[in-house]
């Protein structure tokens, strides 16, 4: 079974440049400010969210273990 | 329209104080049609914000799609130059709308990660210490050409993996094409001139790395034709873009940013005082005196916006000066506070086409500006004439000579 995540965008950085859901788009959507939301953390496997978390180009992807609250990302 | 401002984007004025004239249609005609250049501008941070965010309205294929004459003028014995420059340049992602735009960007968008830049930052910063070591030994330098000018270059030709001992050409090459946003006259020499040498040197070396793929840059790059992304040609004008995306800008960025840092000494002095700063000190930087002033889009479909109807193929300017200084968005705008914070300027850009090498520039900003107070906490201008290229997009200094005795 994987672990459940916790996975947030930071409003006050996301620039909307969607690579987030580009490369995981199961997990990200573009709201109507085109900025990224997570709609489902178990939309594509951790290590994909892990990339798109990694991908961004200001850090505004937060990943955490649901049941530990251990930061991934 | 209702305003009496005149439509001279290149009026000495406008060009020595941006934050006056745009300032003041961002209040009175926040989506101006401008008719002397047939474009409409806008000023307001939510906006330019919204503009870019629809990539779908406002196509970025604006050398594809513009038929219209490039602004300021060039001789009619340049068009044809012209022709082969707007051809060349078509071929840059950043002039690409989805979804090519999508594919071809994230061929290289994994090398820039903020993680991965941070790797980086030992390189920059050995590269800024032998930089100020030379202009130490002088006792007085001109930040743009000394130290502004080759850093970039050098940086970024260090992560295409380019030979050392190319460095001069290739400086010499990337100071041509810094033509591209300095609204001479004769600029279309040079920039062609520039564009064709580095294509020449740079298409051996792409072919080398197609065969013998390495871990640097151009390696990276090239894969995106191995993988049906790009084209050579295309390889070739991309390898030519991140040479160029980088140059002016971050030249730009150290030069107003020192600026801003000198004509704000209680800032300068808290900088020097707290290292920990020089993160938010970079990014107030880039607010109050952002490196690109404006940048243009296409209208994809007509479009609404204000009771204006911006009709389809309209151009449409983006003013990055005044939109971070926007007073909707930013309390005290036009002050100068390296402790700013949230800071959301746009100086990069928003949306798909968010400036790829963001963390970079940072980096270099970072560490020049610590580097700066650091070394020589005297410094200051040896003149209080200060000069700017006649250019709506870049906010480029002439020169900024400076000592430190
Ligand atoms: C302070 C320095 C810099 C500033 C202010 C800056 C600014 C910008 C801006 C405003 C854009 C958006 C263009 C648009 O929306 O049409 C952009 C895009 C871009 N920048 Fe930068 N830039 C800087 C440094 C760099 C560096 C160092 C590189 C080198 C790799 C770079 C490479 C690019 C590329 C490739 C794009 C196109 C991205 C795309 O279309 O997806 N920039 N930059
Ligand atoms: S990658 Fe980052 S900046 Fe881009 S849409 Fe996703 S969260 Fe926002």
């Amino acid at each position: 079974m994987a672990r459940a995540l916790r996975v947030r965008v930071d409003h006050t950085r996301c620039v909307g440049n969607a690579t987030c859901t580009t490369i995981a788009p199961g997990v990200f959507k573009l709201n109507d400010d085109r900025q990224s939301e997570a709609i489902n953390s178990v939309g594509e496997p951790e290590e994909i969210i892990l990339k798109a978390a990694e991908n961004c180009p200001v850090s505004a992807i937060r990943v955490e273990d649901a049941a530990t609250g251990e930061r991934l990302f | 329209m209702a305003t009496t401002i005149h439509d001279d984007l290149f009026a000495p004025d406008v060009i020595a104080d941006p934050y006056g004239y745009f300032g003041r249609l961002r209040a009175e005609d926040p989506v101006h049609w401008n008719a002397k250049y047939e474009v409409w501008v806008l000023t307001r941070y939510d906006d330019i914000v919204w503009l870019i965010r629809h990539p779908e309205l406002f196509s970025s294929e604006v050398f594809k799609r513009d038929p219209r004459p490039p602004y300021p003028p060039i001789p009619e014995a340049d068009v044809e130059m012209y022709g082969f420059v707007r051809e060349f340049f078509a071929d840059f992602f950043i002039q690409h709308d989805r979804p090519s735009h999508t594919e071809m960007r994230m061929v290289t968008h994994s090398y820039f990660t903020p993680r991965a830049m941070e790797a980086w930052r030992p390189m920059v910063r050995a590269a800024i210490k032998d930089l100020l070591d030379d202009a130490e030994a002088k006792g007085q330098m001109d930040v743009m050409q000394d130290f502004a000018t080759p850093l970039p270059v050098l940086v970024i030709a260090r992560m295409l993996g380019l030979p050392e001992q190319d460095r001069r050409f290739i400086r010499e090459l990337a100071q041509k094409l810094l033509f591209i946003g300095r609204g001479d006259l004769n600029r279309m020499r040079p920039l062609t001139d520039g564009i064709k040498g580095l294509a020449d040197y740079l298409s051996p070396l792409i072919k080398e790395r197609l065969a013998h793929p390495g871990d640097d840059l151009l390696s990276v790059l090239a894969s995106g034709e191995t993988r049906g992304a790009f084209s050579r040609d295309e390889v070739v004008a991309n390898a030519v873009l991140l040479l160029l995306a980088g140059h002016e800008t971050t030249i730009n960025l150290i030069c107003n940013g020192t600026l801003a840092l000198i004509r704000h000494p209680e800032q300068w002095a808290l900088l020097q005082a707290s290292s920990g700063l020089a993160v938010s000190a970079t990014e107030e930087c880039l607010r109050y005196d952002p490196p690109v002033k404006s940048l243009q889009r296409i209208a994809a479909e007509d479009v609404e916006l204000r009771g204006n109807v911006l009709r389809k193929l309209d151009r449409a300017r983006w003013f990055i000066p005044s939109a971070n200084r926007d007073p909707a968005k930013f309390p005290e705008p036009d002050r100068f506070d390296i402790t700013r914070d949230p800071n959301p300027h746009v100086a990069f850009g928003s949306g798909i086409h968010h400036c790829l090498g963001a963390t970079l520039a940072r980096v270099e900003g970072q560490e020049a500006f610590s580097a700066l107070v650091d070394r020589f906490p005297a410094l200051h201008l040896t003149t209080e004439e200060l000069e700017y290229q006649p250019s709506i997009t870049f906010r480029s200094l002439k020169a900024l000579p400076v000592t430190w005795n």
